[in-house]
């Protein structure tokens, strides 16, 4: 049997889209199924007089600092916890009991401490973004090969050679698959709480666009929502591809 | 060594082991008390615990928690009936994994939560909604570990399986499922927190029953002693998942070793 063009991956979206398109233009769709040729001008026109941009750059800015300071104190303390007995005895406990709590229900607590501005956004998505990026760490630098660090300690290294050229390296690729549930997790949450208390923002404008029960606006936002978050990920997966190059020779990655 | 000393010994190490656990609690109770900030805000562990011994009495917070987990659940078993179904499909027909593999692959990153707003007009502001969204964010992860899983399964317990004569229901669920079970029940085990966490936050966007619905309107309401004693319910529940599924596993795939929630 021959193998199926490339291609072929195309036709089941590009044939939702004509008839999505079709039905539309014939008033057979629902209301708030306008036509994508609708959608895409009016992409266009928000585009053009910098409103779109200007919501998107809020939400991308809100998202992406806090993802940072999560990711940062995330990795950091994950990298301590998994190397040093003291640190790893103080998180431990109260990590693994509050990891699988879904904190995103703390959300409206979160408002009432911070307020409705900046602030509470991204401190609820960098607590969001902190736990798997510390799991990830933690376990990564856990698993480090005890053989390589007896290794270098005989070559006589030290503490943070250890650390910087061993510990490191080997956490790095397990690092970056908690960076990328944390990147997602930070759309997702910097969307809902938006949705629920802003006055700009990506989130806004479908809460916006809601009240006005202009449909098209609504997908303009959905669609830059899914745009960011894509390019997000995989402009994490090409930093990703950088940092470990040599690292994934035998995987299936590196084909 | 009598039993009350043994069990006074390992409470004891257990509290040492825990050691954080209760510093941070103490902490939080001395934050409360110390005057610097409003205790309506930061209310005492004691003023949480009231609220949530009154609301359990009550009915309320099981009421509200027995609709968020039925919402989460159904939502998760959808998924888990058609993601794997999808998965074998696409692992068995090269054609259908042509045709459907890249809207997996290209939609994973895709924030669906984004969809919500859409998905109140199309199945409205009640369970509906959520129990569709709960569905498309659990579809993805559990779909990908299907088809990577049984994609994976040894070529040649097929071959075996065949020559057998076995038919092809007996060939999938006798040795592709369990072939692909370890795989799978990593996609079952990241779809499940994800169930919640969409539930929880459907409820917060608009909802008038659920947990979430429960802490957006205590909060509103400026009882937020009230909202926490409900996130403490919420916080067994995903404590009690957690290790539910980390049982499970054990028992189903009890020839893999533990790995961390995330690899």
């Amino acid at each position: 049997m021959a193998r199926p063009p490339r291609w072929t991956g195309a036709i089941v979206p590009l044939l939702l889209l004509a008839l999505w398109e079709l039905s539309a233009r014939r008033g057979a769709a629902p209301e708030y199924l306008p036509a994508p040729s609708v959608i895409l001008a009016q992409m266009g026109a928000m585009l053009a007089s910098g409103e779109l941009l200007l919501h998107a750059a809020v939400s991308v800015y809100r998202a992406l600092s806090a993802f940072a300071i999560g990711a940062l104190c995330g990795a950091a303390v994950g990298l301590a916890a998994g190397t040093l007995g003291a640190v790893e005895r103080f998180y431990e406990p109260i990590i693994s009991l509050t990891y699988p709590v879904p904190k995103v229900a703390a959300l409206p607590i979160v408002f009432a401490w911070f307020g409705l501005g900046d602030i509470s956004k991204i401190v609820i998505i960098t607590i969001s973004v902190f736990y798997p990026v510390y799991i990830a760490a933690f376990f990564g630098a856990k698993a480090t090969s005890r053989v390589h660090i007896w290794a270098a300690r005989n070559m006589g290294a030290g503490g943070w050679q250890i650390f910087r050229r061993i510990v490191m390296p080997s956490a790095l690729p397990q690092l970056f698959n908690g960076l990328r549930v944390g990147l997602a997790l930070s759309f997702i949450v910097m969307f809902v709480a938006e949705l629920i208390a802003a006055q700009r923002g990506l989130g806004y404008l479908i809460a916006f666009a809601e009240e006005q029960t202009r449909f098209d606006i609504m997908y303009v936002a959905i669609a830059t929502i899914g745009i960011i978050g894509f390019g997000a990920d995989r402009l994490l997966l090409a930093v990703r591809r950088r940092a470990l190059k040599g690292q994934l020779l035998a995987t299936a990655e590196a084909r | 060594m009598s039993t009350a000393a043994r069990a006074a010994r390992a409470a004891g190490r257990g509290l040492v082991a825990n050691y954080s656990v209760f510093v941070a609690l103490v902490a939080y109770e001395l934050i409360s008390r110390s005057g610097l900030v409003s205790p309506r805000l930061i209310p005492s562990l004691v003023v949480i615990a009231e609220q949530l011994w009154r609301y359990t009495l009550n009915g309320d917070l099981p009421y509200h928690a027995g609709i968020s987990l039925y919402r989460a659940f159904a939502g998760f078993l959808l998924a888990a009936v058609v993601g794997v179904a999808f998965g074998a499909a696409m692992a068995r027909s090269r054609w259908v994994e042509a045709l459907f593999e890249p809207i997996f692959s290209f939609g994973y990153p895709i924030p669906k939560i984004s969809l919500y707003p859409i998905f109140i007009f199309v199945f409205g502001l009640g369970t509906g909604s959520k129990v569709a969204l709960v569905f498309l964010e659990c579809l993805y992860p559990i779909a990908i570990h299907a088809a990577a899983g049984m994609r994976a399964t040894d070529r040649v317990l097929i071959w075996a399986a065949e020559n057998m004569g076995a038919s092809r229901t007996q060939l999938f669920f006798r040795v592709m499922v369990p072939a692909a079970l370890p795989t799978l029940f990593t996609g079952l085990r990241i779809a499940l927190p994800v169930a919640l966490i969409v539930t929880l936050l459907t409820e917060i966007i608009g909802e008038s029953r659920g947990l979430g619905y429960f802490i957006t309107f205590a909060s509103a309401s400026f009882e937020y002693a009230r909202a926490m004693a409900a996130f403490v319910i919420v916080a067994v529940i995903g404590f009690a998942l957690d290790r539910g599924v980390v049982a499970l596993r054990r028992r189903i795939v009890f020839w893999q070793k533990d790995t961390p929630p995330i690899a």
